[in-house]
């Protein structure tokens, strides 16, 4: 198998869409609200994601 | 995706109680003999029996999502839900083997492998395949070991959320 690389934010936006996806298949029924909740699911997984990544930067070093 | 019907026809959204909870000896509510039109028979004993969702069918149908990512919802003939389910944790266990991340297994030293081997078995089957994908062994010397980790996990817990889920929908709870 060919080793897979992404960078820490390609690793994030990744994980956020596929969670996202997941969240609004099995959170909703109808196909509007499904897309609606996989957005709003998405865009806060990367705002807290980054938002918690510049929370520990000053531990960093 | 499509919009998909309830597994149980008897079961709306709105039922918070399940059908089993009920007796079948129970005479129909005034209030639906009142609605029913005249033409339409009053359902049976038998009849309603055979709505009330089953909790063995429930427990098969969870241990089929588990073991199959997707099947559960397959055999609940929620077909978008178990394409979505067995195409996005097989991603996420594609993705997590291909970036070395760490499949544990079974009797590990600490309670982080423990934990992690409980999360990673939640792929059911798929946790073989991630075995067998990640022909090189791990390597979570690099960030990316370490996210395909967590990719790995991920994917066993999000497994075991959706096998709850048909296992809920199969009892009559949520659709």
């Amino acid at each position: 198998m060919v080793p897979l690389h992404f960078s820490h934010l390609q690793s994030l936006l990744l994980f956020a869409l596929i969670i996202s996806l997941a969240f609004g298949t099995l959170g909703r029924r109808k196909p509007i609200e499904r897309v609606k909740y996989a957005a709003w699911s998405f865009v806060m997984f990367v705002l807290v994601g980054i938002a918690l990544g510049w929370l520990m930067y000053p531990f960093s070093r | 995706m499509f919009e998909e019907k309830p597994a149980n026809p008897a079961a709306g959204e709105t039922q918070e109680e399940p059908l089993a909870a009920q007796s079948a000896a129970e005479p129909v509510t005034t209030e639906e003999e009142s609605s029913r039109p005249p033409s339409e028979p009053a359902p049976s004993v038998n009849d309603r029996e055979e709505a009330a969702p089953s909790a063995a069918r429930a427990v098969a149908v969870a241990l089929a999502g588990w073991l199959l990512p997707g099947l559960g919802h397959a055999l609940l003939k929620m077909w978008g839900r178990a394409l979505a389910i067995f195409l996005i944790v097989g991603f996420l266990v594609y993705l997590g083997a291909g970036m070395r991340g760490n499949v544990f297994v079974p009797g590990g030293e600490d309670a982080f492998a423990r934990l992690g081997y409980v999360a990673d078995a939640g792929a059911g089957s798929f946790y073989f395949a991630a075995r067998a994908l990640e022909v090189s062994g791990s390597d979570v010397s690099h960030a990316d070991g370490d996210y395909g980790t967590r990719f790995l996990a991920t994917a066993g817990v999000l497994n075991l959320l959706a096998a709850l889920h048909a296992y809920e929908a199969a009892r009559g709870r949520k659709a």
